[in-house]
């Protein structure tokens, strides 16, 4: 009896496996990367692996998670001296999401902290231009830069000339390992032009511990259809101190096409300042006031192979350095369930 | 015993329903492609795809490279969820990839 009970469980289960691996496939996706800097003449050198996993369920849910692991290595010295390393690994978002329709998805678990657009949209090294991430970005990201806790997102207006989206959260306080979070609750709202493919937004976040502080931000971004070229820029402020950044990209497919030895390459540039503001040993932030300016040239290798590379200079009190990165990247993307390529 | 044949019976018959149904579930398409718009028709609406992706999906990337269109759909459902995408983008995008 039990054998047949066994036997039917299987086939069904087959069944089940046979339709999932026709409709709803999950993947997994993510970056591979080398990333070699030298920051005032020390050189530290960085693997990191940040795979990405999406479990599409039916026609309205979704589970994805992201992880980033990753191996510092340096000198004991600084500049000479035996090479020590140490491991890290975190969990960026581990999140259940429910469409609802097009104006609302509510999303709970652990997800990105949606302020600004840096952390949701530009962080993973496969989308970076520059490896580093840019000097403000611990305002509004003042724990993880991830929360757990609940969203809710959407359009509230999607039309074909304008987009109207939104997000609200709300975080707890944890201190579980890997899952570290604050208490805090805000949100944000953009205005989308499709047709222009501009962005505006601000973005608030309340700590809801400690000082209790406030954090305001604005975002806007533009890719005119007319040329390459990727503007995007930030500002934002809290008691701890305010900046921006803005950064510029034009790849140069307009003169033979982006499949081009020429085409492939992407000049890119940025400048960032940052005034300090009230001191705080856990702000993540620069701890005088700050400039900095990047020069990079990036070469896009087919299969979704990336070369980097970038100067940068910084500016401070606590004294100037040269910042210059390599990376190499690779974006992988595979079916989790074996089958056919179709 | 008796009640052990009942629920055996039960037991194939829940089984013989989930496979009917998955086998037809994997048929549908087959059956509803007569239905589908032929393909000077699906021009305008991949064009419109392309418009979307690039238009939402395109401000920060290209399209992965050898995307199979199994992968399609949880790449695109992440997409809607990041990108806060209707459904209508959603059905346009996964049309223009994997057509």
């Amino acid at each position: 009896m039990l054998k047949k009970i066994s036997l039917l469980l299987l086939l069904a289960l087959s069944g089940a496996v046979k339709i999932s691996a026709q409709s709803d496939t999950p993947v997994i996706t993510g970056g591979l990367q080398y990333e070699s800097t030298t920051s005032g003449g020390v050189t530290t050198m960085q693997p990191v692996i940040e795979p990405v996993v999406l479990i599409p369920l039916g026609d309205h849910w979704l589970i994805e998670t992201r992880a980033t692991f990753d191996e510092f290595i340096f000198r004991e010295d600084g500049t000479s001296g035996p090479y020590h390393a140490q491991t890290f690994s975190t969990v960026d978002y581990l999140q259940l999401d429910y469409i609802v329709n097009s104006h609302l998805t509510v999303v709970v678990g652990r997800f990105l902290t949606p302020f600004g657009i840096y952390n949701e949209r530009l962080y993973p090294v496969w989308l970076r231009n520059f490896q580093d991430v840019p000097v403000i970005f611990p305002i509004g990201n003042l724990t993880t830069a991830s929360s757990d806790g609940a969203m809710i997102r959407g359009a509230l207006i999607s039309r074909k000339d304008v987009e109207v989206n939104y997000t609200a959260f709300f975080s707890t306080l944890s201190t579980v390992n890997r899952f570290e979070s604050g208490r805090a609750g805000g949100g944000r709202v953009g205005v989308f032009l499709p047709q222009k493919r501009l962005e505006v937004g601000v973005s608030y976040e309340k700590l809801l511990q400690d000082q209790r502080q406030n954090s305001v931000g604005a975002h806007f971004a533009w890719q005119p259809y007319s040329a390459p070229l990727d503007l995007k820029a930030e500002y934002a402020h809290s008691r701890n101190g305010q900046g921006y950044w803005a950064e510029a990209g034009y790849r140069f497919s307009q003169f033979r096409g982006e499949d081009s030895w020429l085409g492939r390459f992407q000049a890119i540039g940025r400048v960032q300042q940052f005034e300090k503001g009230t001191a705080s040993p856990i702000d993540g932030l620069p701890g005088a006031n700050t400039r900095q300016v990047d020069f990079g040239l990036n070469y896009y290798l087919p299969h979704n192979v990336r070369l980097n590379t970038s100067y940068g200079r910084q500016f401070s009190p606590l004294g100037n350095s040269n910042i210059w990165n390599f990376e190499v990247t690779y974006r992988f993307l595979f079916p989790l369930i074996p089958g056919g390529h179709n | 015993m008796r009640k052990l044949l009942r629920v055996e019976i039960l037991l194939m018959g829940v089984v013989f329903f989930c496979l009917a149904s998955a086998q037809s579930r994997g048929q549908q398409p087959q059956s509803q492609s007569p239905k589908q718009p032929s393909a000077v028709h699906t021009a305008p609406s991949s064009s419109e795809g392309e418009k979307r992706f690039q238009a939402n999906c395109g401000r920060c990337h290209q399209a992965p490279q050898d995307l199979s269109p199994r992968e399609v759909k949880a790449v695109v459902r992440h997409m809607r969820v990041k990108a806060m995408l209707s459904a209508e983008d959603e059905q346009l995008i996964l049309k223009y990839l994997a057509p």
